[in-house]
C-alpha cells in the first residue's frame, strides 16, 4: 500500500475496505460445538442404557466424560491461540459466553447434589439453548439460533416427561442444538 | 468553515491501520500486513507514528520462540478516528450538494 494524498471519497473506500477485510477475522469455534455435542450425546444415551436397560446405580459415572472433553478444549483453545493473528470483539464475547456457561453447569452441578438430579436435563437444556443461541446471533448463523429455539422448546417438554424419557430429549437436544449446527459450521470454515 | 483533517490520520495505510485496529480488539504485526499488503519496513514506520501520536498501542512480546508485535487501539486513537469520520462526512456532504 502506497502512501498518496487521499480525496475524502478515497478515504471512506479505505475504511470500507478494512473494516470488510477485518469482520472475515472470527476463529473457527466448531471444534467445541462437535467435541462437547458429540460426548454430550453419547452420555446422554449411554446413561439411558446404563439407567433404564442394564438398570446400573453406576450411571451418573458417563457424566465423568466431561472431564476429557474440558481438557480437550482446553488443549485446542491454546493451539488455536498460538495460530490466531488477531482476535476480534465477536471472538472475546464468545470467550466469556462460553466460561460462563461453564462454569454455570458446574454451579448446576452443585446445587443438584443438594437437592436432587431430578429435573437436571431441563435446567442443563436451558444453559445450552443460552450457549447455542447467543453464539447464533454474534455469528449471525441462524443454525445455531434455530436450534437453540428447538432446545428451549425440548426443555420444556422435559417438565411434562420422567427422567427416563429425559435422557432420551437431551440427547435430541444436543443433536439439533449443538452437533447439526457444529457440522454446518465446519462446512462454513471450510476452506472451498 | 471546514475542520482540518487529522494529518496522522490522513494516509492511506496509516488510516487502513486505524480501520483494522478499530474493529478487532488486538492484532499481530503480520495480520495487519496481511490485510494492508504493505512491506514490513513501510508498516513499521507507519505503527511507530501511530504509536508516537498515541493512537494505538504496541506491545512485544515472544511467541513460539519468536518476537511478535500486537497493536491495539487507544481511547485516544479511537476519538481521533471518529472525529476524523465526522470530518469526512462533512466534505462528502458539501461535495453532494453541489
Amino acid at each position: 500500500m502506497e502512501e498518496q494524498v487521499l480525496t475524502p471519497e478515497e478515504s471512506l473506500l479505505v475504511i470500507q475496505a478494512m473494516i470488510n477485510k477485518a469482520k472475515e477475522t472470527v476463529a473457527d469455534n466448531s471444534y467445541y460445538f462437535l467435541l462437547w455435542g458429540w460426548l454430550t450425546f453419547i452420555a446422554c444415551i449411554s446413561q439411558f442404557v446404563l439407567k433404564v436397560i442394564i438398570n446400573s446405580p453406576y450411571h451418573p459415572v458417563v457424566w465423568s466424560i466431561n472431564i476429557f472433553a474440558l481438557i480437550f478444549s482446553l488443549v485446542h483453545a491454546v493451539k488455536q491461540q498460538k495460530k490466531q493473528h488477531a482476535k476480534s470483539y465477536v471472538d472475546s464475547a464468545l470467550d466469556y459466553l462460553w466460561l460462563s456457561v461453564m462454569l454455570s453447569f458446574m454451579l448446576f452441578g452443585f446445587v443438584f447434589a443438594r437437592l436432587g438430579w431430578q429435573d437436571c436435563y431441563t435446567f442443563y437444556m436451558l444453559l445450552y439453548g443460552l450457549g447455542s443461541f447467543v453464539t447464533g446471533r454474534l455469528l449471525k448463523f441462524p443454525p445455531l439460533v434455530w436450534g437453540a429455539v428447538v432446545c428451549w422448546l425440548l426443555a420444556i417438554i422435559t417438565t411434562f416427561t420422567s427422567f427416563n424419557v429425559n435422557m432420551l430429549l437431551c440427547a435430541l437436544a444436543i443433536a439439533v442444538c449443538y452437533i447439526i449446527p457444529g457440522h454446518l459450521l465446519r462446512s462454513k470454515y471450510k476452506p472451498q | 468553515m471546514f475542520k482540518e483533517l487529522d494529518p496522522i490520520l490522513h494516509s492511506q495505510l496509516r488510516l487502513a491501520i486505524m480501520s483494522l485496529l478499530i474493529s478487532v480488539k488486538e492484532a499481530e504485526f503480520t495480520f495487519i500486513k496481511e490485510k494492508t499488503n504493505a512491506t514490513a519496513g513501510n508498516l513499521s514506520v507507519q505503527v511507530q507514528k501511530l504509536k508516537e501520536a498515541g493512537y494505538i498501542d504496541v506491545t512485544k512480546e515472544f511467541k513460539d520462540n519468536y518476537p511478535n508485535t500486537t497493536c491495539h487501539i487507544t481511547q485516544q486513537g479511537i476519538k481521533a478516528f471518529e472525529e476524523y469520520v465526522k470530518a469526512l462526512q462533512e466534505y462528502l456532504k458539501v461535495g453532494q450538494s453541489r
